[in-house]
């Protein structure tokens, strides 16, 4: 599947490190981040990153006919998530689970993937996707 | 005895080992080796890297939890060095992608260096220099692979893949402080991969004796000779881990015993992880270390050359073991797939994409 190198590089920041648009009007966090609130309509936003947050799964699909490019990552699944404090929703693709583990409310957090390439020689394009947190063994979890 | 690597220590630790398994006796039964083949290795099985995972997606994640554990901002970060075997790009470096995905550039130094299995070792040295001199407050480095092996050989039963970063800075806001190091090199034939050349070839009769035994032996009695230290010195003894045979059979030509060798022995339950395999025997270490510890570190990459370090661990190592998921909590998070999964997540099915 071919993508735009250019487009990919302008919104890299909010596929590494999930820049986010944090509305001041409504106070409703926008991803992708946007220049106007898709929540109230605002032009008043700020820049914010979701990286270090953890989410809850609140629905997801799986994918068994994916676009080309996706074979050998089938079946692909997307969840939408909501980051935990800022309440930001976030559409991703799971990974590191099967898809009889998920169930609403997974707490998951945020990884860089290689979500597709350009062949064999083209571009690789890495972004967040989001996986079950790493549980502590023996300790408490904050 | 001074030296100027006692201005520098480890700041923050972190690693990164994928969820997938395979166990050795089913590489064995897929191409019918005898039994007795893997089981003299003395590895269990081996981590696998998922489709969607590459030596950048595992050294991110491993700098992600050394940063938390460092507790410094990323854009204080002054050099971000990527040392691999298995770099996604032949050309377009690894590390200025973690770097911009964890917010430390534009302000910093990046590169990947190779030297086999030794490449993040040399980085490590490298940012000491840099650090004790003053050109930079702090830097990341990083080990990272997803070891190739020719299927059927049986490298293959051991390549494996996993990461670990380790920051390191001034002496003073150290969890472990760096003593002493001392590197031993020389050209030697026993592991190599041409341009163009999906896998390595090793050299017959090279790899034990002439490289893995020499450099690490001439490195650590190098290093004792330099900082008057020996085996006894020591609390922890971590080398090189290809399989789980050898760091015993070193240790025990240099004078340790397998109490201090064990503890950082991750290898029977990995694998040979090329970059991290001697660096997440440290950092298990310092998962559990008390302060006041010694810690001999001594990785070794084909090539061939190894270097030695002797680590003394800080209080502070206390309030930071529990900020980022520990070895053990990876080690525990495992899931044996077959043969066929594994060959492709690891793309050793022949395929036309598109
Ligand atoms: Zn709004």
């Amino acid at each position: 599947m071919k993508f735009s190198i250019a487009r990919f590089w302008r919104e890299k920041q909010a596929h590494y490190r999930l820049k986010a648009a944090k509305c001041k009007s409504c106070g409703r966090v926008n991803y992708p981040p946007s220049s106007i609130c898709r929540y109230c309509g605002s032009r008043d936003l700020e820049e914010i990153f979701l990286l270090n947050e953890k989410a809850k799964l609140l629905t997801w699909t799986i994918i068994y006919s994916v676009a080309e490019g996706f074979e050998d990552k089938r079946p692909r699944i997307i969840g939408l998530v909501e980051t935990i404090e800022t309440k930001a929703r976030i559409l991703a693709p799971i990974t590191d689970v099967l898809p009889e583990e998920l169930s609403e409310g997974t707490i998951l957090e945020p990884v860089l993937r290689r979500i597709n390439e350009d062949g064999e020689a083209g571009i690789i394009h890495y972004a967040i996707a989001y996986r079950p947190v790493i549980k502590p063994v023996g300790r408490k979890e904050d | 005895m001074s030296f100027s690597e006692k201005k520098t220590g480890i700041i923050g630790w972190g690693v990164y080992i994928p969820r997938w398994r395979i166990k050795l006796e089913e590489i064995a039964r897929i191409w019918g080796f005898s039994p007795t083949t893997h089981k003299g290795l003395m590895v269990e099985e081996k981590s696998v890297a998922g489709k969607d995972e590459d030596a950048v997606t595992m050294g991110w994640e491993a700098a992600k939890n050394a940063l938390i554990r460092a507790g410094i901002k990323p854009s204080e970060i002054g050099a971000v060095w990527f040392g691999t075997e298995s770099k996604p790009y032949a050309v377009k470096p690894s590390a200025t992608i973690i770097a911009e995905a964890l917010g430390i550039v534009p302000e910093t130094m990046a590169t990947d260096l190779e030297f086999a299995c030794r490449a993040a070792s040399e980085a490590l040295r490298i940012s000491l220099g840099m650090i004790s001199s003053g050109m930079i407050k702090y830097a990341l480095v990083i080990g990272s692979d997803t070891a190739q092996a020719n299927p059927g050989d049986v490298l293959e039963f051991t390549a494996s893949s996993a990461a670990t970063a380790l920051i390191t800075g001034p002496s003073s806001e150290a969890v472990a402080v760096f003593e002493a190091s001392y590197t031993y090199v020389t050209d030697t034939p026993d592991f190599w991969r041409r341009a163009h050349v999906p896998y390595p070839l090793h050299g017959e009769g090279f790899t034990g004796e002439p490289a893995y035994f020499k450099h690490i032996i001439g490195a650590v009695k190098g290093l004792f000779e330099k900082a008057g230290l020996k085996p006894s010195d020591f609390d922890y003894a971590i080398f090189h881990q290809p399989n789980g045979k050898f760091p015993l059979s070193v240790g025990k030509k240099l004078g340790f015993t397998r109490e201090q060798i064990l503890p950082g022995l991750v290898t029977p339950y990995i694998g040979n992880s090329y970059n991290s395999s001697a660096l997440i025997g440290l950092a298990k270490v310092l998962d559990e270390a008390k302060p006041g510890q010694r810690i001999l570190l001594a990785p070794f990459g084909s090539g061939a050359g190894s270097d030695a370090y002797s680590i003394v661990v800080t209080d502070k190592v206390l309030e930071k073991q529990d900020k980022a998921p520990k070895v053990k909590d990876y080690l525990d998070r495992k899931t044996i797939i077959d043969y066929a999964l594994y060959a492709k997540y690891r793309n050793l099915i022949l395929r036309i994409r598109g």
